[in-house]
């Protein structure tokens, strides 16, 4: 050793002829590297890897610059951070891929949708459902139940405008799987956590927690656990029988205590249970109708206290008679279908604006149709009274104006429009407000009040699912449930929570996109949706039957080879991603024109996606080096620059199938097998 | 007086002005009086020119065409059509390197000889190799190519080594826009960057000689093949006891192969493409020979070193910057071409007396090329010299001048620049590749019209960093137009953003086209030269239709059209804002 250099002041003896970067690397001192690779001579050109010169001020790429003797190298400052953050900035502001597929991204609990979707597909369902399971707890209820945000965002519907039943992969692997399935957990930690509210939030704190070895007790007002999957969802549509296998395996797993009849503010104090256990998880759900704020609103009933008396009946009930129903969401259409059900012949829905900006789902309005349920569009309550044992709705005729907040038109009053309507039963299903128990903070709107950054509430209190968000659906209480647990177990273990950042670059939405704008791996079979077989019509007017059938297995591999498999072949491999993450880089920092220069899959196994390349050059050079083929080059100046195979050949198949080595070495997805694991 | 021989000067320049026509007719018409073709002497804007040598000394005359009338005032020796050399100019010129340029045949080594040719290498022959050193290194030379390294420094580093090849490579690629010097050089006295080079070969060892020279450059190649055979039929190659050989490479015209490590990839056969250094060339070059690169200039003058002694050289020029430079002169002067000055003239001696350009007409200069920046009129004493245009944030590069009048917008002019080199960016690096480009994005954004502050702000960040974070002289220079202009005229930027104005009127977005209806003789010219149709009988510019072509405005008589500020100008129903 006869050269000294120092590297963020500290000195370290280095060889001649070393690079910076070995003599930091030897010294546990890490520097980013894309285009650096010891197997080929030197690139030098995503310079990420730069440092500074103290004594020249220079930035010097460390990955080629040799040590001399004094040297004085500064690899930590802010202004080193920034340069190679420019310079990833810089990468992926022409960077054009998915390192996540849409699916995944649109699921509010990024469930890995493709991996499982692909599982599924192949017959390995167990394994779909242990993919499933990482990030959703309750994939039976789930499976029925979830509004698919993954589907409204599948690229899928680039090729034929529909997208792939995803959801109906979980409800496949969780009914054939459930009861072998068991989770692998860690050892009790011998901490314990008191959760209040044993719906979807509820349990999948405690599932979290189990997972990572913390024990918890949940308390519930209600006679039974589920929350609204028990006493909101109808039974047509979730079997209470599935949802009591669905809570039975939390018992299963060990450490996850259910007390029903348990209300906080009645039967428990918040500050008793701060006292008793390790955290406190708030997790009460959106209980209280909201008012509609007209003249004897008494005499209508909410929309889910109406469900909630059905379903401690054990979905039984009178019949209601001649009813209508007011409001335009999905709890409107459980009233409206679950009426039919008791017996009603005369259904009828009141929504003040038109179909179009009714926020149920779009299924559930066309299955309330087939069941006979009529829709009276633009039509908002003024009062109502009782006149001879029978119930008057006066209602006025709407107009819809300029958009509001939410972009949707305004309904506003037509002069002189009221009418009068005759009936048995009027439910008022237009809203649902948390009711913040005893002790518990809540914000403006009633919900409780959190920090965004670690769901605490204070002290040792946390919350989660619909008493944080608002009425929501049931994927994004188990979602925001796992960030709660997840921040819970960061306080029992005394660390800071920080979610970590994570790059996603996109190719965009599907609808705005182009086939010609995306890369296949291979061409898209040709295949409608598998469509969801039914039980007979009858059988949904007059039982409370679950309405749809689970997919068959050969129906869900059918339905499998449609996904298109949009996520980067190079996920949890790429170093631009892993170095981006790092410095925070982000594909929209400095936004600009990005290349097209398409992609080849000529070669049977192989995919050069254009997109993704970085111009490192490493590809090239590992061809020609260390392989002696010269089969890749680059093209064109500039912007305009490339990589190529030589003369535009496809690559040729069994030599580059048995080698290979280009791809092992491609810093990101831009040279890579098509087939994914 | 007697006319004893004419000369037309028959370099590119020369030729684009029409003078291989009027060789042919001289050639036919003329026969008693010897005619040969020359070079350039730098008087570019009064192509085609013609010397007529006489008992009595030399007559030129310019702007000659092919003509019976043109003929006869120059066998008559008339006074009519004479090329004025105007003392301004004279003045501030040194010409040294430029002596026989233009004034001998192009393809004569015999006239290259009788005017002192080839004895700079006599008097190597008889010195010991790191003498000839020495005395380039007292000479104070340093590199005309860009870098203005010390080229005595350089050639030490060669000789030093000891290596069974050592290669010297001439950087004859000269790929900035509007750059002429080098080849000029090449047309008009091949002999003498070849005689620098053998110069160069003895005094570092070098065993081949390379030129690289860009194939848009036929004339100055021919010439130097000419010359390289007449070198080895004179036997001049032979350097004492060994023999050299020059090769001439023609390049394929990207500007990033002047850059050394490109161009030896280059001659390797391989991608143009810069790499890292060290290991510079003097270690480690063409197939890992020792190379050392020197430009065309320097070569030329490096047989005036020894002519005259290295210590002669360095009486000329200001303490870091020795002997002349030569510029290439052009934009917005009355007298564009080749000037030689020497090191320590000011700016607005080249602009206002060498140039012609009116005092107040002028906003700046672009020196360097795309590589340089800008500098402003009310700093035109600045010297020319290495150092102090450095710390002006301009460059000495290897001569173009161009002169930025008062009608054109700075950053447009930056824009200008930027293009060419995020075109001509070999695209290997992350900052250059697509920072220049991202950058160009803005600055069209803002002649566009549709610039904000944060677009200014997101260049004058990203500059910078392009400049610490790239490789090669292209990246490390190609924000520098851009970020001089930001320095000189941020208010012209501010004018686009804030103001959505262009003061200049150039921006073709932020302009509209009006004709004055008081001066005009509606004499129709206009209306019929429009190409599409925007100027109605009543001699109003629909702006709306108006593509801002600017036909109209060079085709009027009276110059009663001009741009005026945007929403100024007349708008037609049929469109546009
Ligand atoms: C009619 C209806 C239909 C719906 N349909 C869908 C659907 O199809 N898809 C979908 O994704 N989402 C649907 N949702 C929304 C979804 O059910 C909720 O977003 C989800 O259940 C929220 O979960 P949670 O755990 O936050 O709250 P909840 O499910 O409401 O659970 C809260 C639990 O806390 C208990 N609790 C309340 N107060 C106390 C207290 N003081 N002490 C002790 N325990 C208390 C309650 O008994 C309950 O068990 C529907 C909601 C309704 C009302
Ligand atoms: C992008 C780029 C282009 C260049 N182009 C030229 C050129 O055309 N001619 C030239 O002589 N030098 C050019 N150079 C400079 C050369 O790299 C080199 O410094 C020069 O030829 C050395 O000769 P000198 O020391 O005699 O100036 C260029 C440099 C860069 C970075
Ligand atoms: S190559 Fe890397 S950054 Fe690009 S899409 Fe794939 S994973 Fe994401
Ligand atoms: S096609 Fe497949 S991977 Fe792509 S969004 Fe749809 S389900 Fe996800
Ligand atoms: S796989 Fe083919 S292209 Fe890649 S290194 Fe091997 S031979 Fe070259
Ligand atoms: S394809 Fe080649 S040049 Fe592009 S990122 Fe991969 S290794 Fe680098
Ligand atoms: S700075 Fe530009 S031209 Fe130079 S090597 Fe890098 S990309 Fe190529
Ligand atoms: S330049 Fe050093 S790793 Fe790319
Ligand atoms: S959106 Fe992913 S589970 Fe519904």
């Amino acid at each position: 050793m006869s050269i000294t250099i120092t590297i963020d002041k500290k000195p370290f003896a280095a060889e001649k002829g070393e690079t910076i970067l070995q003599v930091a690397e030897r010294n546990g001192i890490s520097i980013p590297t894309l285009c650096f690779n010891q197997k080929i001579t030197k690139t030098t050109s995503c310079f990420v890897c730069l440092v500074k010169d103290a004594k020249t001020g220079r930035f010097v790429p460390s990955c080629a610059m040799e040590v001399a003797d004094g040297m004085q190298i500064e690899s930590d400052t802010p202004e080193v951070w920034d340069m190679r953050k420019t310079a990833l900035n810089l990468m992926l502001s022409e960077h054009s891929g998915d390192c996540e597929a849409p699916c995944t991204i649109a699921c509010p609990a990024h469930a890995q949708v493709e991996e499982y979707v692909r599982e599924g597909k192949k017959g390995n369902l167990l394994e779909a459902l242990k993919l499933i399971k990482e990030r959703i707890p309750l994939p039976m209820s789930i499976g029925r139940v979830c509004p698919r945000f993954c589907e409204k965002e599948c690229r899928r519907n680039v090729v034929d405008k529909e997208p792939v039943a995803i959801n109906d992969f979980k409800r496949l692997a969780a009914d054939m799987h459930y009861d072998s399935y068991m989770e692998e957990m860690k050892p009790f930690t011998g901490k314990k956590v008191a959760i209040v509210g044993a719906g979807p939030a509820g349990l999948s704190v405690a599932y979290f927690l189990r997972l990572n070895g913390v024990a918890s007790d949940l308390y519930d007002k209600m006679p039974q656990p589920g929350g609204m999957l028990r006493y909101g969802i109808p039974e047509y549509r979730l079997p209470k029988g599935i949802l009591d296998k669905e809570i039975a395996h939390f018992a299963k797993m060990g450490g996850i205590a259910i007390h029903c009849n348990k209300e906080l503010g009645k039967d428990l104090a918040i500050e008793d249970l701060q006292k008793k256990y390790d955290a406190v998880a708030i997790t009460v759900g959106s209980w209280k109708s909201s008012a509609a704020g007209v003249e004897g609103e008494e005499l209508a009933v909410g929309g889910i206290q109406y469900l909630e008396k059905i379903a401690l009946a054990g979905w039984k009930g009178d019949n209601p008679g001649k009813t209508i129903v007011i409001g335009g969401g999905n709890t409107a259409m459980d009233c409206l279908r679950t009426s039919v059900r008791l017996g009603s012949k005369e259904v009828t829905c009141f929504y003040r604006r038109t179909e179009a900006e009714m926020p149920a789902e779009k299924i559930e309005i066309h299955e309330a149709k087939e069941e006979g349920v009529k829709f009276e569009f633009l039509v908002a309550p003024v009062k109502l009274r009782k006149e001879n044992g029978r119930l008057v709705l006066t209602s006025q005729r709407m107009t819809l104006g300029e958009p509001d907040a939410s972009g949707r038109r305004k309904p506003v009053p037509v002069p002189n429009s009221d009418f009068d309507t005759v009936a048995d039963t009027v439910i008022a299903a237009i809203g649902q407000k948390t009711i913040a128990p005893k002790g518990v903070k809540a914000n403006k709107w009633g919900d409780v009040e959190v920090s965004k950054e670690n769901c605490r509430m204070e002290g040792s209190i946390y919350a989660a699912g619909d008493c944080v968000s608002g009425p929501a659906t049931v994927v994004e209480a188990v979602a925001g449930a796992r960030r709660t647990a997840l921040a819970i177990l960061a306080q029992i273990e005394s660390k800071e929570f920080k979610e970590p950042y994570l790059l996603n670059v996109s190719r965009g939405k599907w609808q705005s996109l182009k086939t010609d704008d995306l890369v296949f791996l291979k061409d898209p079979i040709e295949r409608k949706r598998t469509p969801q077989r039914l039980i007979p019509e009858h059988d949904r007017v007059t039982t409370f039957k679950e309405v749809s059938l689970t997919y068959t297995q050969a129906e869900i591999t059918k339905e499998g080879e449609r996904c298109i498999e949009c996520s980067c072949t190079a996920k949890g491999d790429c170093s631009l991603k892993k170095h981006s993450e790092t410095y925070t880089a982000k594909p929209d920092a400095m936004v600009g024109e990005k290349p097209n220069f398409g992609y080849d899959v000529r070669h049977p196994e192989i995919i050069l996606d254009r997109g993704k390349c970085i111009k490192c050059g490493v590809c090239v050079k590992v061809c020609g080096e260390v392989v002696n083929q010269n089969l890749l080059g680059f093209k064109f100046r500039g912007f305009g620059t490339h990589v190529d195979t030589a003369f535009s050949q496809p690559l040729p198949s069994q030599l580059c199938r048995d080698c290979g080595k280009c791809i092992g070495e491609c810093p990101v997805g831009a040279l890579d097998w098509k087939l994914k694991k | 007086m007697k006319i004893t021989r004419i000369k037309i000067g028959a370099g590119s320049c020369g030729i684009a002005a029409g003078a291989t026509e009027v060789v042919d007719y001289f050639k036919k018409e003329v026969r008693d009086i010897p005619i040969v073709e020359v070079g350039c002497i730098g008087h570019c804007y009064a192509e085609p020119l013609i010397e007529v040598e006489t008992d009595k000394g030399s007559v030129f005359y310019e702007k000659v065409l092919p003509k019976k009338e043109h003929l006869d005032r120059i066998l008559g020796l008339k006074d009519e059509g004479r090329l004025a050399i105007r003392s301004q100019r004279s003045e501030r010129e040194k010409i040294k390197v430029l002596a026989l340029a233009g004034r001998i045949d192009m393809t004569s080594m015999d006239e290259y000889l009788a005017n002192g040719g080839y004895e700079g290498l006599k008097k190597a022959l008889a010195m010991k190799p790191a003498d000839i050193v020495e005395e380039v290194k007292m000479s104070g030379l340093r590199g005309r190519g860009g870098g203005g390294f010390p080229t005595g420094m350089k050639w030490s580093f060669l000789a030093a080594k000891e290596a069974k090849e050592k290669i010297l490579i001439c950087n004859a690629d000269e790929g900035d826009p509007g750059a002429f010097m080098d080849r000029s050089l090449m047309e008009s006295v091949p002999h003498q960057v070849l005689e620098g080079m053998l110069i160069g070969a003895l005094a570092t060892g070098a065993t081949k000689l390379f030129i690289y020279c860009r194939a848009e450059y036929p004339l100055a190649i021919r010439n130097l093949k000419i010359a390289i055979e007449q070198i080895y039929k004179h036997g001049l190659n032979k350097l004492n006891a060994r023999t050299v050989e020059f090769r001439l490479k023609e390049g394929a015209g990207a500007f990033v192969c002047g850059e050394e490590t490109a161009m030896i990839h280059s001659l390797e056969g391989k991608r143009g493409t810069p790499r890292f250094r060290p290991p510079y060339p003097t270690d480690s070059g063409y197939h890992g020979h020792p190379t050392a690169i020197n430009n065309v200039e320097t070569f030329g003058n490096v047989p005036l070193i020894l002519r005259e002694g290295g210590k002669a050289f360095a009486s000329v020029g200001t303490q870091g910057s020795k002997g002349t430079k030569l510029f290439a002169l052009a934009g917005d002067v009355k007298y564009p071409g080749l000037a030689e000055v020497p090191m320590g003239v000011t700016i607005g001696d080249i602009v206002y007396e060498v140039g012609g350009a009116e005092k107040g007409s002028v906003k700046a200069v672009q020196i360097g090329g795309p590589s340089g920046g800008c500098i402003p009129a009310d700093k035109f004493d600045a010297v020319v010299d290495y150092d102090s245009l450095k710390s002006l944030g301009a460059i000495m590069g290897s001569g173009g001048l161009i002169v930025i009048g008062n009608d054109r917008c700075m950053v447009e002019t930056a824009r200008y620049f930027l293009e060419f080199t995020a075109r001509e960016s070999c695209g290997k690096c992350t900052f250059c590749r697509i920072g220049t480009k991202r950058m160009l994005e803005k600055l069209e954004k803002i002649t566009g019209g549709r610039g904000t502050e944060e677009d200014v702000a997101f260049l004058a960040d990203l500059g910078p960093k392009i400049i610490k974070g790239s490789l090669c002289g292209l990246g490390q220079t190609a924000p520098n137009p851009v970020i001089s202009t930001l320095r000189y005229f941020r208010h012209e930027y501010d004018a686009h953003t804030k103001d959505h104005k262009c003061p200049a009127l150039q921006c073709n977005q932020l302009s509209d086209v009006k004709i004055h209806l008081d001066k005009c003789i509606k004499c129709g010219l206009c209306i019929k030269t429009c190409p599409v149709h925007a100027i109605s009988k009543e001699f109003v510019v629909d702006n709306a239709i108006c593509t801002r072509c600017n036909s109209c405005i060079e085709v009027c008589p009276k110059k009663t059209i001009s741009r005026v500020e945007k929403g100024t100008g007349y708008y037609g129903k049929s469109g546009g804002n």
